[in-house]
């Protein structure tokens, strides 16, 4: 709360201020406006004669404690007058309460002080700032009647109420329109084509600009003013009805009606500190501006309904309809608030429809309201593209559908409500940040889509040696993972092609196709390891696959790959296999491999499936290695297996042309007998026909022997 | 009248009363007058209600703006539906007392723990009252 020391401090403003009163007569007004609407309280004036007599002595907040009863919604932190207690009192002679009590505007007719108000002034600390900046300038100018304020007053005198019937029945508030909300800033965005998040619902132009300037002219305003909204009874205005009719020839100020809030904001900057002339300015403009606004949301609306009567607002003992702790209320409110309770006990019966359309304060929200806030939530379920939006819901859908068009009859054509997403049509928004012209130099306006640059974060390169090698170690492997990344989302639109395909339109599937075209040629070409060497690189792959991630892509890519460079891959695997099976010591995903692998295997020719073999055993002790990693034990099955289905299968199979196969598969069952079985890993799974294989080649002893430990590490597993 | 069907909205709920548990452990009960895109809530003639216990005691409010991100659940009370709870309501000043005797006894409790297991040398951080992302 202020402190009526601070008024010394702006004691020297009233010097500068009286100077400029004559020639600010204009903005005076709105001053009044402002400010006037509370010069009916006749606190006021006692509080200006007060004032004007720079009387400081602060006068002890006996009051104070009164505020405590009424001030439970003390929101704005504003007045804590005193006759807020004796509000009530007040009530019962003028039913014409403040909306909100803490700001103790309402008071009473012209001439008729509120009963039982103490005679001194409440101390200025319950004034609100306003106030005392208004007192402050009202200081040289005349006092009591000659005041304009007075005369306004005089002149319109206060609004007759309706009568107390009127009451009884409630406040109808289906007239209500609430205060339009801002849009969002369209400068420096992007040209908005769909309707922004935040847009409110389609008013009136003057709405929104009658918000932003928040100078009722409540005063001058008759109260028989035809506006849009005819209320059911004409005298009542809404506080924003009365703002909006009011204000619409004021607020057509020096600017455009399509200027954005943050204009606006400006504009309502400029004009605070026009008018408030003198007023010290602190901080920036905006801040202060927007440090006002509380103060101004707080009096317009009860300036507004200083006209109208009633205002829309329930009484300011605020008790919801289950409250029977009473005690605090007026003996009439609390007539009203029993009687409203029998008559609610009475259609108790009646549906809660019907009660709902007795509930004074239903519909607070309009439909338009409904609707916009419906619209958003619609408007996030647009999307262009749905398959990439909303990847798990379409999917789900379309098994849903399937599913129900197979259980369904085809004679009951029951639809379930679906949800028809909105397509919109995909539009390139090329973004140019907006820029001024004849502004010197560049002016940075930031929005949500073109973000401030808070840090100028500039490169520098070390130059350490040991950081360099370091470094390199750290760029290879994110160069691998960038590689990794770059191929997976190749090749995630490979194979998302045939849906889309399905999806789009004819003209579309052209283009379609031959985008699918050039994907996989470069995902092949990203094997590669120089552009003009059309084999797959091993170390490219070895680079891959010593990622997780890698894995993982590769065990993708190999079904979509075509057939020379799948086997490419599978030699390369082959051929290195110590290698990756040491890097997957840690993640262990090489088995993921093994799908895919047999797959490509089960299509080798059974030269390259020898050649394969050949590779698995590369150099010395490799096989050794293969056979202690699960994977490799895996692979090695499968080529054996695939070997013997295929000699099995074609007689006239070229497997055993040559004796490659043959002396390769001795090496192996030398190698299986000779390995320690502890070192023998357990395959994933052990192919059937091994057995008829091993017969093949080897002698009855050894193959006992190779079924035991075979057996042995297909039952450890 | 279901305005988008498939989804789910706050637009059905307006002028209903309901019941709202805010993250603060505060409950609310009010008339929903107004949402947003954010489901930000506006309550008509709010009641803070207050539970200790078996007893419980209602405060009102007046009008309540909640923003959204701090409702933890939300529900709409029945007002037909006949209220046979063991609850007893009982005044605002008996409420606040139990409340604040409970708050005591838990502190109390706390406290005591804290030096037991300062005693053994052990120490468990106390979570704080905020969020924790």
């Amino acid at each position: 709360m202020f402190r009526f020391q601070s008024l010394d401090d702006d004691c020297t403003l009233e010097e500068e201020d009286g100077g400029l009163v004559a020639e600010e007569d204009e903005i005076d007004q709105f001053n009044d406006d402002t400010f006037g609407a509370g010069a009916i309280d006749d606190d006021w004036q006692e509080e200006h004669k007060r004032l004007a007599g720079l009387d400081e002595q602060p006068a002890v907040g006996a009051e104070g404690g009164g505020g405590g009863g009424m001030g439970r919604e003390s929101d704005l932190g504003g007045v804590e007058n005193s006759s807020s207690t004796h509000l009530p009192s007040s009530l019962g002679h003028h039913p014409l309460p403040s909306s909100l009590p803490s700001l103790n505007f309402s008071s009473s007719s012209s001439g008729l002080p509120p009963p039982g108000l103490p005679p001194g002034p409440p101390p200025s600390s319950m004034l609100s700032y306003q106030q005392q900046q208004h007192l402050l300038r009202r200081g040289p100018a005349p006092l009591g009647q000659d005041s304009p304020l007075m005369s306004i007053i005089k002149e319109v005198g206060l609004p007759k109420l309706p009568p107390q019937g009127r009451n009884d029945e409630g406040r109808d508030l289906s007239e209500r329109v609430p205060p339009p909300r801002s849009s969002s800033p369209v400068i420096g965005s992007p040209p908005v084509r769909a309707v922004p998040i935040g847009t409110p619902p389609k008013q009136p132009m003057s709405h929104s600009l009658n918000h932003q300037t928040h100078h009722p002219a409540a005063v001058h305003v008759r109260a028989p003013v035809q506006h849009r909204y005819p209320p059911p009874f004409p005298e009542r205005l809404s506080p924003n009805t009365l703002l909006n009719i009011a204000n619409s020839p004021l607020c057509r100020g020096p600017f455009p009606p399509g200027v954005g809030p943050v204009l606006s904001q400006i504009q309502r900057a400029q004009l605070l500190n026009s008018q408030v002339a003198g007023f010290p300015r602190g901080g920036p403009l905006l801040p202060g501006a927007g440090g006002f606004r509380p103060f101004f949301g707080g009096p317009p609306p009860p300036h507004g309904h200083r006209m109208g009567p009633l205002p829309p607002h329930g009484p300011p003992n605020h008790t919801p309809p289950i409250r029977h702790n009473t005690t605090h209320l007026h003996p009439q409110h609390r007539r009203m608030l029993t009687q409203r309770m029998q008559s609610r006990g009475g259609d108790r019966g009646r549906t809660g429809g019907d009660r709902r359309s007795r509930d004074p304060y239903s519909n607070l929200m309009t439909q338009k309201e409904k609707e916009w806030v419906t619209k958003i939530q619609m408007m996030q379920l647009q999307s262009t593209d749905p398959y990439l939006d909303d990847y798990y819901y379409q999917n789900y859908y379309e098994k849903m559908e399937k599913r129900q068009e197979r259980e369904r009859d085809s004679s009951k054509k029951e639809h379930t409500t679906k949800l028809i997403t909105p397509q919109v049509a995909k539009v390139e928004h090329t973004y140019r940040p907006v820029q001024f012209a004849g502004s010197l130099g560049k002016l940075t306006v930031s929005s949500v889509n073109n973000p401030r640059k808070m840090i100028d974060a500039v490169v520098t390169t070390r130059t350490d040696d040991e950081e360099k090698r370091e470094k390199q170690v750290w760029n290879k492997r994110r160069q691998i993972l960038y590689t990794v990344e770059k191929m997976y989302s190749l090749l995630l639109e490979v194979q998302d092609f045939e849906k889309r395909f399905v999806q789009a339109p004819e003209e579309d599937r052209e283009a379609l196709l031959e985008q699918h075209k050039t994907n996989t040629v470069q995902l092949c070409n990203s094997l590669r390891d120089k552009e003009w060497d059309d084999r797959v690189s091993d170390e490219q792959c070895v680079m891959i696959m010593s990622v997780r991630k890698g894995k993982r892509l590769i065990s993708r890519l190999l079904p979509i790959l075509p057939s020379p460079q799948a086997t490419a891959i599978v030699m390369a695997i082959a051929r290195n296999l110590p290698a990756l099976a040491k890097k997957d010591k840690q993640d262990q995903v090489l088995c993921w491999l093994v799908e895919p692998l047999s797959a490509v295997i089960q299509s080798l020719s059974s030269s390259a499936l020898t050649d394969l073999l050949q590779e698995l055993q590369g150099s010395e002790g490799q096989l050794a290695t293969v056979l202690h990693n699960k994977f490799g034990v895996t692979l090695l099955y499968l080529i054996l297996s695939e070997g013997e289905r295929m000699q099995s299968s074609d007689p006239n199979c070229q497997l055993m042309d040559d004796n490659r196969w043959t002396e390769l598969v001795f090496s192996v069952t030398r190698e299986l007998l000779s390995v320690p079985s502890s070192s023998l890993s357990p395959p994933l799974f052990t192919p059937a026909n091994l057995l008829s294989l091993f017969s093949r080649y080897v002698d009855r002893q050894r193959l006992e022997l190779l079924q035991n430990k075979l057996q042995i590490s297909a039952l450890s597993r | 009248m279901n305005y988008v069907p498939g989804t789910a909205s706050l637009i059905d709920d307006i002028d209903k009363k309901h019941l709202v548990l805010l993250r603060d452990g505060r409950t609310l009960i009010g008339y929903l007058r107004s949402i947003d895109q954010f489901a930000n809530l506006v309550f008509h003639q709010t009641v803070e209600r207050i539970h200790v216990g078996k007893k419980f005691g209602d405060i009102p409010r007046g009008i309540f703006i909640v923003r959204g991100e701090n409702v933890v659940l939300l529900g709409e009370i029945d007002v037909d539906k006949p209220c046979d709870t063991v609850l007893q309501q009982v005044s605002i000043e008996e409420i606040l007392e139990e409340q604040r005797l409970q708050q005591q006894a838990k502190q109390e409790t706390e406290k005591v723990k804290m030096q037991v297991l300062k005693d053994r040398g052990l120490s468990i951080p106390k979570a704080d009252n905020l969020d924790e992302y």
